[in-house]
């Protein structure tokens, strides 16, 4: 027999972590769609002008899609930070974030990249939302004539910001070797490829019928190699340390397999994917049940992980 | 700049008997809040009847030499003191809790005041040369600190002739707790 028998009593620390809950998962999720957002949409911009070393003519009116991706983007991105804001337990000292800078804290980098997206992504906003054309929002038309020449450069940066965002959000979990369910490497690309696709999915649900199919493929694409990923992610746990192993398959044999393999692999990647290549190919008509699985499955994926990872025995 | 000083603690899992004084003595020396606690008892029995082993131990922050929780810390609150000890300063604390996701021993947990908190190795009482409130009150002189750069001998003659084991070496952490058996 072996038996353990400690007095250490400390809440939220034993019997298993449980330090982070629903408003960091809801981060993970708004942080991941947010820099989604901002990739598609700058890369949008990249592509209609011709690339950052082909600066074209003025384009006059924006595609809708570019503007609302492009607005969104700050907008959720804040609204993710609300929750971050929420999970902190000394919240009188958040201001602290930006005292300090520790080249080795994940946390760290990601405050000051956020400080990075939000005026990159609100110069695009500004630009091309084309704001002057409303008389309301005319004060920003000197904003908009100041940025204009530089709008490829900020959407060649912003692409770069969005990638860092939406890897970010799985850095921040994947570097606590403490907790082996998240010590993966590859769950920072999960994260990634998971806030593209949802942004798409996202996209694709508000598009007029004429530009569905673009959003469709988009996210196809994304969501096969997200499936790769994943596929990485599980073959990079069960290859991995005993506890790592042990701790995958918590995730994939455990009390969270039926959340796991249901929720978030069957209906929020393979489902999806088969039906959005079958959109793609014309072969049945758009659905909104499509890009509402696949958000779903995003978000599902965020509290999994987040709780899973939790419950798992430390580093041992 | 080297250190000064370089505390560690030896505890003797063979004279613990796991009276919990050092639980209590910290409690009432740090102010540690009803429901919460700095260090702890860990009893661990093996065997089959009538061998069994059981093996007790006093365990609290390993003050690692390099600490995740020093690494992580986004706002430089956990830090490393000038005598090798682990310290958090609370007025820099967020509470975001990356200290304690990343610490492979649990040893943290935040105050109901929103704050991190940990053994700092009583930092309070050495300042004034005194030993940690557990060190001090331990009945069997199972706890002792010794100061790794110094050269008084007392840390050799803690462990001569003893197996001395350290928690999960393999985490890279160098933890400065060293457990006789």
């Amino acid at each position: 027999m072996t038996e353990f028998v400690t007095n250490k009593i400390n809440p939220h620390v034993l019997p298993n972590l449980h330090i982070w809950g629903w408003d960091v998962a809801i981060y993970l999720f708004l942080g991941g769609i947010a820099g989604g957002l901002l990739i598609i949409s700058s890369a949008m911009i990249l592509l209609q002008k011709g690339g950052i070393f082909n600066p074209s003519e003025r384009v006059e009116e924006y595609n809708k899609q570019i503007q609302i991706a492009s607005l969104l983007a700050p907008v959720v991105l804040g609204a993710g930070m609300f929750f971050l804001f929420l999970d902190l337990e000394f919240k009188t000292h958040v201001w602290r974030f930006y005292t300090h800078f520790n080249l080795t804290s994940p946390m760290s980098w990601g405050s000051w990249a956020l400080l990075i997206f939000f005026p990159f992504s609100v110069f695009q906003a500004i630009v091309v939302c084309r704001f002057s054309s409303k008389p309301s929002f005319l004060f920003l038309a000197r904003w908009e004539k100041l940025l204009e020449p530089y709008l490829n450069k900020i959407a060649a940066v912003n692409v770069h910001v969005g990638m860092g965002i939406g890897v970010y959000t799985g850095i921040l979990l994947s570097t606590y070797y403490a907790r082996p369910l998240w010590s993966n490497t590859v769950l920072g690309f999960v994260f990634l490829l998971s806030g593209i696709s949802s942004a798409a999915a996202l996209l694709l649900l508000i598009a007029p019928s004429r530009e569905k199919q673009f959003y469709t493929k988009i996210d196809m694409y994304i969501i096969a190699a997200e499936g790769f990923a994943t596929t990485l992610f599980i073959l990079g746990g069960v290859t991995g340390t005993e506890s790592m192993k042990n701790a995958m398959f918590y995730l994939i044999a455990g009390p969270y397999a039926a959340w796991f393999w249901i929720l978030f692999v069957l209906s929020g990647l393979i489902i999806p994917l088969i039906l959005e290549t079958l959109e793609a190919i014309g072969k049945i008509r758009f659905s909104p049940l499509v890009p509402l699985l696949v958000l779903v499955g995003s978000i599902s994926l965020r509290f999994i992980i987040v709780y899973a990872g939790q419950d798992v025995p430390t580093f041992a | 700049m080297s250190r000064k000083r370089n505390y560690a603690m030896v505890i003797d899992t063979k004279v613990c008997v796991g009276c919990s004084a050092c639980v209590y003595a910290c409690k009432a020396e740090n102010n540690v809040p009803e429901g919460f606690c700095r260090d702890w008892i860990e009893e661990k029995t093996e065997g089959h009847f009538p061998e069994l082993t059981m093996t007790i131990r006093s365990n609290r922050c390993q003050h690692c030499e390099v600490a995740p929780c020093v690494t992580y810390c986004p706002t430089g609150s956990s830090h490393y003191g000038r005598d090798g000890t682990v310290q958090i300063d609370r007025d820099w604390c967020t509470g975001c809790k990356a200290c304690l996701a990343a610490c492979p021993y649990d040893a943290r947990y935040i105050h109901p005041k929103g704050y991190a908190d940990k053994c700092s190795f009583c930092q309070h009482r050495l300042k004034q040369g005194l030993e940690p409130a557990c060190v001090t009150t331990c009945p069997t002189s199972a706890l002792n600190l010794v100061d790794l750069n110094s050269n008084d001998g007392v840390f050799g003659q803690l462990i001569e002739g003893r197996e001395v084991l350290k928690d999960k070496v393999h985490a890279g952490t160098r933890p400065k707790l060293f457990w006789l058996h």
